[in-house]
């Protein structure tokens, strides 16, 4: 087929006369005209049709067809650069790029969504629940009796007598607990409040992430192993990490969990856990002679601050653009 | 609570380091950690004080010759405690200590000086700096100091839970360790003295008023005490924990207290002019001066000591002056009692006193130890303080604390524990904690000891053996049960989504302090929730929005020469709508603003696109465009009461579901605002989640092409471009799939009040491929009745 080779030597010689591409306006002219000029090559072959067999014609202006659109596209793009930089001599490529505005995510939202995606993908809902709630639901329930020194540990907010800003999440546990019967695994992410003089390690308020699972059998092992697939998703595979004993009101026998800083050369704490306390259970009438459960509860604020190094908590809540433009 | 590691040494025999103990205490629950930093005392050694000579030019600089152990160098010394003879803490030349202070090798007024004599100040010990340290003399010159530190001085800092009173003692954290590690404990003798006749039931009368606020009060008598300055070796046990030496009555006091964790309180008898002590709560009105000289005004939440009139004491918190011990003192009355622990958390509560008496008090004392601190200190009184004991005692033990027997079951500890921890391990732990154990069939029948009032239950026997077996022991279980919740896995599911689109568009998240001042609140008219103990003046109400916070931010970085700003946050805020809890109303909202540049011009691109309602509104479509949220309304809405200027409601299906609008000018002036005007938007966000949740369907493709024409009205000035579009799209005939506005001209030529609006509009069918004959009746159409509603001319 003749036309099928014109077709072939008129696109090899495009390639070759558009390389280079001409950079004066006189040359670009005179290479369109050549070949998409009213009397140019493109035209030419078409004319060429007619000499075509007609059951090869579908086939040839197929092919004359995409060699047209090829050498229309080849042109529309070139001339359709940045007015600018055409006119110039050479395209300056070492000008920065066009600038994109760009968002970023808090290093908390980051961390808190880790948190949540980690212990989703083992089985936890996720809960919510209120900010200020009262003094049953933050205290009572959780077996601080009125006179309990653990009070002193969490200084409070207050609204009225009767209640508070949440000291910790673990009101939600109660609330929980109380709408629904067990088995139950849920972590409650969220803002809860001290009443802590402001500095470079502590602030009014952080957000907390606790978590609770109640079932028949629920043991102390399977909190070790939870929170261990925790800490080695959420710090890496080689973190070391301990279990010493501590105490909450809430929680019988309780645990604080250290990891290693080979940094800092020292245990870091990172949260607080243990088995549900009986009284607890009781409180939201839950025979503990047939449930057992753990509990555990982390700031986010510390997590985050351990993971990428930051050592001023005010940090996160400055809004600070040099701060948040690093994450 | 610091403790010795020596004094602890002489109660158990152990051949651990210092270190070694730390972490054993740590992983038995008494958090631990070297109570000195010695990380900067390397270079310090001990040296000897050869030589003094006083330097020829300065009064009050000494010349001392000191031996480190090979050579004797001088060195001027301005200390006034320095003597020849004693072991120094010596940093010589190159030693960099606490603070980066280095040693140099210098020339004072004259004289050569190579090295320095320390203080406890300059090596981290205490804030002491009116003398050098004067270290033990059998000290060996050229010993590394922290050597001597760690073997003489080495103490820990404990950080006591407040479960675990007992271990505000030498001998309960004894007593904890050897129960670990399984082996003996040595305690001094709390042996009873014997006597024939009680003398002094006679010399003094003790009566209480409620048994309920002070269940055991024993008294003793020592007479003849030469209350003086005490023996070295009890100054430097207190030292050793970080305390100064008062004088021998009182540090025997402090002894026991340290020691066991007994608080005593010692009256001098002579100033209790009644012979009578009658304890009671206090009457309003009330008042007495206490030990520091300071006057404090009593209510009835205090418990007395009084002489039956007045009180001499606040009980188990803080003597009184009129009864204290001074040098002239003789006869001393020895208080040791077990108070309710309540009402003396309430008391030390009212007054805003903590002391160490009261620290352990309101923890739980150990009602048995009373007794034992009482011989304790009668025996101390005597071998230190020349005291002569006068026999008897009184003890009023009228309400006698119970502890009952505690049943563990083997099932439970093994649910609880996950493993199944030996039967002589569940034994000896116990056992070695003072527990008196018996063992039934799968069962063991406990009794604790007096001074844990923490183990009560079952629960914390369970609690006690695991501790002792070691967290460390209890295998991690992998075996991982399944799914067990049908509901909604999580109800913020979308929002992941939401602020990636955001960011996305370049909006950067802020979290803000949720707490607000009354004047920032008072910016909105929404009845905010107010603290009753505010941090601050700054933050004594809830906030009732965002903007306030994203204002703050924005002007925040502004100051700091960001100019161009796109914020947004997620999250709570409040409103008292109705008294009480159930008024208060959380609401969970998505807001944020732009100011400055959304693009500035640059070398690409003389343009640039400011800050705008219509930038947010754009946002706002792109973010619905890409939720999925079709039927999109912007209605203007004229109330002004969330803090928007031109507002409009942002409605989907008909509900409203936010608004987007200019920040209020309200703000500039309560929040001292530097920044220009932003633009924002406010969503509710529980709502906007709920519809991103909403999964959207697939529609077929459109295969055929689509026809574009071009319409321009010139039409007044005042109508809104929105209104002519909307007329169009309801006269589209199913065949107009999209109408848009691409530009707006105004020239005198065609009238001064005009605009010249052009509309591209872009019909398509499903069914076929459009020709003229179909579009045009609609255009026509279209044409007909904009011009009729607008008055509007095709131009």
């Amino acid at each position: 087929m003749k036309l099928k080779e014109s077709i072939e030597s008129v696109r090899n010689q495009f390639r070759t006369d558009s390389d280079p591409f001409p950079s004066d306006e006189a040359s670009l002219n005179s290479l369109r005209i050549k070949y998409i000029g009213r009397k140019g090559l493109i035209a030419g072959l078409f004319s060429g049709m007619s000499d075509v067999l007609p059951k090869d014609r579908p086939l040839a202006g197929q092919l004359l067809n995409e060699l047209k659109i090829e050498i229309n596209s080849f042109f529309y793009e070139k001339s359709n650069v940045s007015k600018k930089i055409l006119t110039k001599e050479n395209t300056d490529t070492s000008l920065p790029g066009i600038n994109i505005p760009t968002g970023h995510i808090h290093p908390l939202q980051q961390t808190l969504d880790q948190i949540k995606s980690i212990f989703s993908d083992v089985g936890f809902s996720i809960a919510y629940g209120p900010e200020i709630d009262d003094d049953f639901h933050n205290f009572g329930a959780l077996n601080f009796p009125p006179e309990h020194p653990a009070r002193d540990m969490q200084d409070t907010f207050f609204i009225d007598p009767e209640t508070v800003l949440r000291t910790h999440t673990s009101n939600v546990q109660i609330h929980l607990m109380e709408d629904q019967d067990p088995p139950l695994r849920y972590i409650v992410p969220g803002r809860v409040y001290r009443n802590e003089a402001i500095s470079y390690k502590s602030y009014c308020l952080f957000n907390q992430v606790e978590g609770i699972y109640v079932d028949k059998k629920v043991s102390f092992s399977d909190l070790k192993s939870m929170l261990e697939y925790f800490v080695k998703r959420m710090f890496g595979d080689n973190t070391k990490m301990r279990f010493r004993p501590s105490f909450f009101p809430f929680t019988e026998p309780s645990a604080e969990v250290d990891i290693w800083s080979e940094k800092r050369k020292e245990w870091l704490e990172i949260l607080g856990c243990g088995m549900v306390d009986p009284e607890v259970f009781k409180s939201v009438n839950i025979d503990s002679n047939i449930w057992h459960g753990y509990a555990f509860g982390m700031g986010v604020e510390r997590i985050c601050m351990l993971k990428y190094g930051i050592d001023d908590i005010r940090l996160f809540y400055q809004g600070d653009m040099r701060f948040l433009e690093q994450f | 609570m610091r403790i010795s590691i020596n004094w602890l040494k002489e109660f158990i025999n152990i051949s651990l380091t210092n270190e070694e103990i730390s972490d054993k205490l740590t992983m038995l629950g008494l958090e631990s950690e070297a109570a000195y930093n010695t990380s900067s005392l390397g270079n310090i050694v001990i040296g000897e004080i050869k030589d003094i000579i006083k330097h020829p030019n300065a009064d009050k600089l000494n010349l001392c010759k000191v031996y480190d152990g090979k050579n004797t160098l001088p060195v001027v010394c301005g200390a006034p405690n320095v003597k020849v003879g004693q072991k120094i803490a010596f940093a010589p030349v190159g030693s960099i200590l606490p603070g980066n202070f280095k040693i140099n090798k210098a020339k004072i007024r004259g004289e050569v000086s190579q090295g320095m004599i320390c203080s406890e100040k300059e090596v981290n010990i205490s804030d002491e700096h009116d003398g050098i340290m004067v270290l033990d003399v059998d000290a060996t010159p050229g010993d590394t100091f922290i050597n001597y530190l760690n073997n003489n001085l080495g103490a820990l800092e404990l950080d006591i839970t407040p479960n675990r009173p007992d271990c505000f003692s030498h001998l309960g954290v004894a007593r904890d360790l050897a129960a670990k590690l399984n082996i003996d404990i040595h305690t001094p003798s709390y042996d009873k003295k014997s006597f024939s006749k009680n003398i002094v039931k006679d010399m003094i009368n003790i009566s209480l008023e409620d048994p309920e606020d002070c269940p055991r009060y024993i008294a003793g008598i020592v007479k003849d005490v030469n209350v003086g300055p005490s023996p070295d070796w009890l100054k430097r046990k207190l030292e050793s924990t970080g305390q100064r030496s008062i004088n021998n009555v009182v540090d025997i006091s402090n002894l026991v207290l340290l020691e066991m964790g007994q608080p005593s309180h010692i009256f001098d008898y002579d100033k209790i002019d009644s012979k009578q002590i009658l304890i009671r709560r206090a009457n309003k009105n009330e008042k007495i001066k206490t030990l520091d000289e300071e006057t404090r005004f009593l209510s009835a939440a205090e418990l007395l000591i009084t002489n039956g009139k007045k009180p001499i004491a606040i009980a188990g918190i803080m003597g009184g002056l009129s009864t204290s011990v001074n040098d002239k003192s003789s006869t001393l009355l020895i208080e040791c009692a077990y108070f309710n622990p309540p009402v003396i958390r309430k008391g030390a509560k009212n007054l805003g006193m903590l002391t160490e008496a009261s620290k352990r008090f309101e923890r739980g004392a150990d009602p048995d130890g009373t007794e034992k601190a009482m011989w304790r200190i009668i025996q101390l009184l005597e071998d230190v303080a020349n005291g002569v004991w006068i026999p008897g005692i009184v003890d009023l033990y009228p309400k006698k604390i119970k502890q009952d027997s505690i049943k563990l079951r083997r099932l439970k500890l093994d649910i609880l524990s996950g493993c199944k921890i030996p039967d002589e391990a569940v034994k000896e732990s116990l056992t070695n904690l003072g527990c008196t154990v018996k063992k039934n069939d799968g069962e063991w029948i406990c009794k604790p000891p007096s001074w844990r009032p923490d183990i009560k239950r079952e629960v914390d026997l369970i609690e006690e053996v695991v501790r002792l077996y070691g967290y460390d022991n209890i295998p991690s279980n992998l075996n991982y049960q399944g799914i067990m919740n049908d509901g909604i896995i999580d109800p913020h599911r979308s929002l992941s989504k939401i602020i990636n689109i955001l960011t996305g568009f370049g909006f950067n998240q802020i979290f803000s302090n949720s707490l607000q001042s009354s004047r920032k609140i008072s910016a909105l008219n929404f009845k905010s929730v107010k603290m009753l103990n505010p941090l601050s003046d700054k933050m004594s109400e809830m906030r009732t929005s965002l903007f306030q916070g994203l204002l703050d931010t924005a002007n925040f970085n502004f100051k700091n020469g960001n100019h161009d700003m796109m914020l947004f946050e997620w999250g709570n805020v409040f409103e008292q709508e109705a008294d009480g809890l159930e008024g208060i109303k959380e609401k969970l909202y998505l807001s944020g603003l732009a100011h400055g540049f959304y693009l500035k011009s640059s070398v690409h691109s003389d343009e640039s696109l400011p800050a705008s309602f219509h930038l947010i509104k754009g946002i706002v479509g792109a973010l619905f465009s890409r939720l999925k949220i079709n039927d999109i309304n912007y209605d203007k809405f004229e109330d002004i009461s969330i803090g928007l200027e031109d507002t409009h409601t942002v409605k989907v299906d008909s509900e409203i579901i936010g608004y987007i609008g200019k920040l209020s000018s309200k703000f500039d002036n309560l929040l001292n605002l530097a920044i220009g005007e932003s633009y924002g938007f406010q969503f509710d966000l529980i709502q906007l989640m709920k519809l991103a949740d909403i999964k959207n369907e697939y529609k077929p493709v459109v295969v055929y092409p689509s026809m574009i024409r071009d319409l321009n009205f010139v039409l007044d000035e005042t109508i809104p471009v929105g209104e002519i579009i909307h007329v169009i799209n309801k006269n589209g005939k199913n065949i107009l799939i999209d109408s848009e506005p691409v530009s707006i001209f105004r020239d005198s030529s065609i009238g001064d009040n005009n605009k010249a609006v052009a509309i591209n509009l872009i019909f398509q069918s499903s069914k076929k491929t459009l020709e003229d004959k179909d579009v045009n009746p609609v255009i026509n159409e279209i044409i007909r009745v904009v011009s009729k509603k607008f008055s509007a001319k095709l131009r």
